[in-house]
């Protein structure tokens, strides 16, 4: 049981995270309006919005999955609602420091900050280490929650049976993990390890900066560092929503749990392995990269990503199919993340195809696919939690309320908004770029289409997230 | 709380920017000021003035400062310009235009300076002064400093390349060899060029060692770092596994029966 303390800092989490994802959202809708023509930007304030926007959205939602296994947890395992506590108190101020570093430094790398380009200081001579200091306190606070949070799951259960190795060798085996233990020591593993990657990344930053010059970074090295954290990262967020898709989908539906099986355990022990090899498909255009490890990026994808997404979409699939589901806002946002996790997925793995990749490789396909499985995919999952959540604060879950408008406009406002994104990319229309000359008018016309949709997804999401926040605040008033 | 926030961040800001001078490590000349376009300014040449736009418009040009009093790298620069270009034998179409930036030189005196390198009847290469020279260095990124004890400039030896649309597609600085001046002949021609740095003295980490002579890899000390995450999780998943009874222990009589 979820304690009363462990609700309220549930409840400021969310709020803090929402309210970050409205603004991330205007500045993403900002940007699409800047590459249509339709608003004037300065070159440095798109690069200021989208470094910003990059790197909130990539933090909120690994956060928001966060937020949500630890209160799961609690069903399992005594939880630590002061860890919480301390994980926000970093983020908050960490985020304080990344906006300042933005906002009123003017530092504009992109989320990636990718060597060298936090040294050629085109913005505020302090907003560079302002910058590499919050993500330092993003990561210590974020690296003592997770660490923290696998200490709580390794109260109940031993190592082996947290990875549900026992699964894999008997049938019946004396202990039984349930399969959200699993996904999620899967997925706090991979976040503790791209975090220590993360750590040695920014000692490398820190030591070239204070060093004026007498120890250089190869930049392959850093490349190879910033891109094993950062794809890792994004992975690992969206299983963290996978996780609480596992333990709330069946529930709210009317359904039996899902039951761990050899087949469900040896997916997420692959996936666990394959994740973290996956990021060399970041590389393809490294040519000094040896062909091994470009070889090695490109299985990886495929082996990471198939057996979860394809067990899980099964799983899902046999759910729904033919049964008499109890239908909510909860498990529809379940359901439609599942379908946008798929279609992220193939894109990806479209991507990650070292043939393919010679023509998509930085065109807007790439923003396509990871919009695709995060905005429709992790974004819906955590989203399903925290309206699960919320009604939970609120004494009871609504099942006969309509919301059938809010996800017209979220499925025609979301899909419309990364179709726009796919067809720029299928054209070739590179990424990253303020604004499109003449000759790319078709990167144009997408974008002012893409802002549109964009404010239709925002309109859905305002509706639901008013309702969570109300709901959320009351907690604070309860006793 | 507030308060405590707004102290940790003015403590940051003030310890950072104490301890830090950012520029002071960085000289990246030879990729600065890349993709801006070159100044349009008149050139007085020995066939007559020009402007720099319809030398380029015409063919790429490859672009040396020099000053004829030099006493320094001028004139070895021009002569390893020459006689690389001449190894190379490309046949590419540019132009090689040779610039004063010394006020005090005059047209005649760069002539006598092509009549020393036997270039005075070369086509390819022209010799000119401009009477805008500081914003064409100034264009081209190139800052000389005069030391008047010496009477000479201090200055780099710097090769520009210019494209058809007068852009700045890459520099050299200093005496290079063949394969860096065919580089810059590729990169005029709007050619796109596969480049990464290469470890360097003070890059103690590197992913890979590279043998420019037999152009093979090994592997280096940096790709450790790869590693380290996994060893150190690892390592932390170890220690977790002998820990775990204990904490299971401990925490027993806290935790609620598991839910299958």
């Amino acid at each position: 049981m979820a304690s009363l303390s462990l609700k309220k800092v549930s409840s400021a989490w969310i709020i803090t995270i929402l309210t970050l994802f409205i603004c991330a959202i205007v500045f993403g809708i900002l940007m699409r309006l800047n590459q249509g023509n339709d608003i004037k930007l300065s070159p440095n304030g798109f690069y200021t919005l989208m470094t910003t926007h990059g790197l909130t959205m990539i933090g909120i939602w690994t956060v928001a999955g966060m937020v949500g296994i630890q209160y799961l947890l609690s069903r399992y395992t005594t939880v630590s609602a002061k860890l919480n506590v301390f994980a926000l108190v970093l983020t908050i101020i960490g985020v304080i420091m990344l906006w300042i570093s933005t906002f009123v430094g003017n530092f504009h790398t992109g989320w990636t900050f990718l060597y060298p380009f936090p040294f050629y200081i085109a913005w505020a001579k302090w907003a560079t280490p302002l910058f590499l200091w919050s993500l330092a306190v993003l990561g210590i606070g974020w690296f003592v929650w997770s660490v923290g949070i696998l200490v709580e799951i390794l109260k109940k259960y031993s190592l082996k049976q947290a990875f549900a190795w026992q699964h894999l060798s008997k049938k019946d085996p004396e202990v039984t993990t349930p399969p959200f233990i699993l996904i999620a020591t899967v997925s706090l593993v991979g976040i503790i390890l791209c975090l220590i990657t993360a750590v040695i990344l920014l000692i490398l930053f820190f030591a070239e900066y204070y060093s004026n010059g007498s120890f250089k970074n190869d930049p392959l090295l850093m490349k190879n560092l910033t891109y094993f954290f950062g794809h890792t990262l994004a992975n690992e967020a969206l299983y963290l929503g996978v996780a609480l898709l596992y333990e709330l989908l069946p529930e709210v539906s009317g359904r039996p749990k899902f039951k761990m099986t050899w087949y469900i355990a040896l997916a997420w022990n692959f996936t666990m392995i394959f994740v973290l090899t996956a990021f060399f498909h970041h590389m393809y255009m490294d040519f000094v990269q040896p062909l091994g490890f470009q070889m090695v990026g490109q299985l990886a994808s495929y082996f990471a990503s198939i057996p979860a997404a394809a067990v899980s979409a099964l799983s899902v699939i046999f759910l729904v199919y033919g049964n008499k589901i109890k239908w909510s806002l909860t498990n529809i946002l379940f359901f439609i993340g599942v379908i946008g996790w798929m279609i992220g997925g193939i894109g990806a793995v479209i991507d990650a195809t070292i043939s393919n990749n010679i023509v998509l490789h930085n065109t807007l396909w790439v923003p396509a696919h990871f919009h695709t499985y995060n905005a429709m995919g992790n974004v819906l999952f955590c989203l399903a939690f925290f309206w699960w959540v919320a009604n939970e604060f609120a004494g009871s879950q609504e099942t006969t309320k309509s919301h059938k408008i809010t996800i017209g406009l979220m499925l025609i406002g979301g899909f419309g908004f990364v179709l726009m994104f796919y067809i720029a990319g299928a054209a070739s229309v590179p990424r990253r770029f303020a604004f499109y000359p003449n000759e790319l008018q078709i990167g144009m016309t997408t974008a002012t289409w893409a802002a549109f949709f964009a404010t239709l997804y925002l309109i859905a999401m305002l509706a639901i997230i008013w309702e969570i926040v109300r709901k959320c605040i009351r907690v604070f008033y309860s006793s | 709380m507030y308060k405590g926030i707004l102290f940790f961040l003015i403590a940051c800001l003030g310890f950072t920017d104490a301890i830090s001078d950012p520029g002071a490590g960085y000289n990246l000349s030879e990729e600065k000021g890349l993709y801006a376009k070159i100044a349009d300014v008149p050139l007085n040449t020995g066939s007559g003035n020009i402007r720099l736009p319809e030398l380029y418009q015409q063919t790429p040009v490859m672009l040396a400062f020099i000053f004829t009093r030099c006493t320094g790298i001028c004139n070895p620069f021009l002569l390893h310009l020459k006689d690389n270009l001449e190894s190379l034998g490309s046949k590419e179409k540019f132009k090689v235009l040779v610039v004063s930036f010394d006020p005090a030189d005059s047209l005649s005196d760069l002539n006598k300076l092509a009549y020393r390198f036997g270039l005075q009847d070369n086509d390819q290469w022209i010799f000119a002064t401009t009477p805008q020279i500081s914003k064409l260095v100034n264009s081209a990124g190139f800052y000389p400093v005069w030391d008047s004890s010496r009477q000479q400039f201090d200055h780099d030896a710097l090769l520009v390349g210019i494209d058809k649309e007068g852009l700045i597609t890459k520099k050299l600085i200093g005496l290079r060899d063949v394969k860096s001046l065919n580089w810059m002949i590729r990169s005029i021609h709007d050619e796109f060029m596969l480049s990464y740095p290469l470890p360097r003295e003070n890059m103690l980490f590197s992913c890979f060692s590279y043998d420019p002579v037999t152009g093979k890899k090994s592997p280096s000390f940096g790709l450790l770092f790869l590693v380290l995450p996994a060893i150190l999780t690892i390592m932390l998943l170890v220690w977790f596994a002998y820990q775990s009874p204990k904490w299971r222990l401990k925490s027993a009589q806290e935790i609620p029966p598991a839910k299958n």
